[in-house]
């Protein structure tokens, strides 16, 4: 941890920012946000870390998915993910989003988050320990640190290609592109 | 000494026709009905307390071709000495175009239950206000609950199908 | 002496918010250990305005970005009458009429601009915060007129010379109940526990907050650290005798603020109109039986 290094802070104060002050949007879909309460209480405490719980995307940079994601609930993890100002980092956590887990034949879950959201980082298991939530988060600097962390350049890239996507899925959605479709997509890729 | 669910029993095979009661337990009454008498059984057990309609369930029986729906009801105030009872209102409906009138002037909570059992099981229930979607985000042309909806085949053709952004970048 | 003015006024403002934000940090600190966790380092305020202010900020219209400013403006220009030991940039010009008329505008400029973000939240913390502001400003207008009418003057660094001399004001009996009675008031000031309903984070999602992204965060913030130094500062300097130089004010500040602190830790929260009855009851009848003692006992001075 290099919180105390004052010559990086002076160096890139945006970068060691968003390391040390991540305030964690959590999704609470399914049984995933049990472990939360225990990784932000007293016995695991994650504000050491800097990690604290808001309670709007406008103020969150980091969105946490814990537990599997119907249909119905992508709708709100996408307006969601759009209304959190950028930079802004997503994490999976649990097998469900990841493949699916134990909704691999279901007929109304989501198999794969990524197609639809860009996702900076997972934390497989059924269920994680609260541990695991922290060893994502110093990832989650390291990802950060070497410019890795891109998940929000990717969904302004290849804005239209997610859109396709959720369409696929959720039929006509009925809010407007947040990047206009005037753009190609090589603009895009120069944009971010 | 008969128990509560005997006592029952003699009344509802007095007051009508064509319906069979078992007390399997002490606690459990099981009526089997045709689907419409279901009101009238309904609202005669409502009037002798039990007031309370804790569930409507549905099982797929497809070798049969039926769909059997299960009304469970419970008191919610009981007797000193009454043993606690459940009873289950059983009926049988077709499995092409399953329809019955809807119990909501007899049971106003039974409202949900029922567009839950026509968005799952795609059972139209006769006088019902709204029967809109209330779970599922999708349409579905089987639907999802019946015993030949293939949940597999499902998730190949429609899940499987989205393709990774980096995939579909790499196509073009 | 103009140059000494600027000067003065460019320290005291720099100061308020390095100790506002040593405050934030503090009460983070405190709070995480009374919960028996190490909480975070205590310049975490610091890193989260560093963050913000390198985050995308979403505005919705002129009337949004200009509040918060308008707010932030309020709670520098009150800071400038007030003593922070013997500093008092603008002493000549203003006394407590003054500072009351001004501490109005920092929830007004918050209201007018949480008003643009048409959230449903925000208008339901905005219609709490000025309702509390509404119940806090009864006692405390109660408390600041027997004070000067105690004192027979309404110039806040008079208030201290004269305490200078006679003992802070909590040793005159005259001025004992509506001490009191600004205890009871300051957490609601503060928006501590229990009056901690305008942000209420878990039941209306952190209220007029709730739109706010990016550097209008960042500043809402600083207005908060200097909305907790001023409504202390106000404390010290009428009741706990001010302070000869700046470092002796810090710490008496700094003991206020973690008694407070204590109380923020372990209260529940109060439903509005719990707060309002609680208000317009207690400090408000204390402050008036003061005013009435005072009234009654003659002027001291």
């Amino acid at each position: 941890m290099d919180r105390n290094n004052l010559g990086k802070w002076l160096k890139s104060p945006g970068k060691m920012g968003q390391k040390y002050s991540l305030h964690a949007l959590y999704f609470c879909t399914g049984c995933g946000i049990i472990e939360i309460p225990p990784s932000i209480t007293t016995r695991w405490d994650a504000e050491r870390f800097g990690v604290i719980p808001v309670a709007t995307p406008r103020q969150a940079n980091l969105f946490l998915i814990t537990g599997y994601v119907s249909v119905k609930t992508l709708r709100y993890i996408i307006r969601s993910y759009e209304q959190m100002p950028e930079p802004k980092f997503t994490v999976g956590f649990g097998s469900c989003p990841i493949n699916g887990g134990m909704y691999w034949d279901s007929y109304n879950t989501i198999k794969h988050l990524d197609k639809y959201i860009p996702v900076d980082g997972w934390i497989a298991g059924c269920m994680p320990r609260p541990e695991a939530v922290f060893v994502a988060v110093t990832h989650l600097w390291t990802l950060i640190d070497k410019g890795m962390a891109d998940g929000y350049n990717k969904y302004r890239a290849n804005y239209q290609y997610y859109r396709e996507n959720q369409e696929k899925i959720l039929g006509k959605l009925e809010w407007p592109p947040l990047f206009s479709k005037n753009i190609k997509h090589e603009e895009y890729r120069t944009i971010a | 000494m008969k128990n509560t669910g005997q006592l029952l029993k003699e009344k509802l095979l007095l007051s009508f026709e064509d319906i069979q009661a078992e007390v399997s337990d002490e606690h459990r009454l099981t009526v089997n009905c045709r689907k419409d008498t279901v009101i009238t059984v309904l609202s005669f057990l409502n009037n002798s307390g039990y007031d309370h309609l804790a569930l409507i369930s549905c099982v797929d029986w497809i070798k049969d071709n039926v769909l059997e729906l299960v009304y469970i009801l419970t008191a919610y105030a009981e007797d000193k000495g009454k043993a606690k009872m459940n009873i289950l209102v059983k009926t049988r409906i077709t499995r092409e175009k399953p329809g019955l009138h809807t119990v909501i002037p007899v049971f106003e909570n039974a409202e949900p239950y029922e567009r839950e059992l026509h968005e799952l099981y795609g059972i139209h229930f006769m006088g019902h206000p709204r029967l809109t979607p209330l779970f599922l985000e999708r349409e579905y042309k089987i639907p999802p609950f019946r015993k030949d909806f293939d949940t597999r085949k499902y998730v190949q053709e429609v899940f499987d199908q989205i393709p990774f952004v980096e995939d579909k970048k790499a196509e073009k | 002496m103009v140059m000494t003015t600027i000067l003065e006024i460019i320290f005291i403002i720099l100061l308020a918010g390095i100790i506002g934000l040593f405050f934030l940090g503090l009460s983070r600190k405190i709070m995480a250990r009374i919960h028996w966790r190490y909480g975070p380092p205590i310049t975490q305020p610091l890193i989260d305005i560093i963050k913000l202010f390198n985050q995308t900020s979403m505005s919705h219209g002129f009337l949004f970005n200009f509040g918060i400013i308008f707010s932030l403006a309020g709670s520098v220009v009150v800071l400038l009458f007030l003593p922070f030991g013997r500093i008092c940039p603008l002493s000549d010009s203003g006394g407590l009429l003054v500072i009351l008329y001004l501490m109005l505008i920092a929830p007004l400029g918050l209201a007018l601009s949480g008003g643009e973000a048409a959230n449903p939240y925000t208008s339901i913390g905005i219609s709490r915060k000025l309702l509390l502001a509404f119940g806090y400003e009864l006692p405390l207008l109660l408390i600041l007129l027997t004070v000067m009418t105690h004192y027979n003057t309404i110039s806040i660094v008079e208030i201290v010379n004269k305490q200078f001399q006679a003992g802070w004001s909590f040793q005159h009996l005259s001025l004992l109940l509506p001490g009191i009675a600004y205890i009871l008031i300051l957490p609601a000031i503060l928006g501590f526990r229990p009056f901690e309903l305008i942000q209420a984070p878990q039941e209306i999602s952190s209220g007029p907050m709730a739109e706010y992204s990016g550097k209008f965060l960042a500043l809402t913030t600083i207005q908060h650290a200097f909305n907790i130094f001023i409504s202390i500062s106000l404390f010290t300097n009428l009741f706990l005798g001010g302070a000869a130089n700046p470092g002796y004010f810090f710490l008496k500040i700094l003991a206020v603020f973690v008694i407070f602190l204590f109380a923020n830790a372990v209260f529940p929260r109060f439903r509005i109109e719990q707060a309002i009855k609680y208000l317009w009851r207690w400090p408000s009848i204390l402050a008036f039986a003061g005013l009435i003692i005072v009234l009654i006992t003659g002027k001291n001075f």
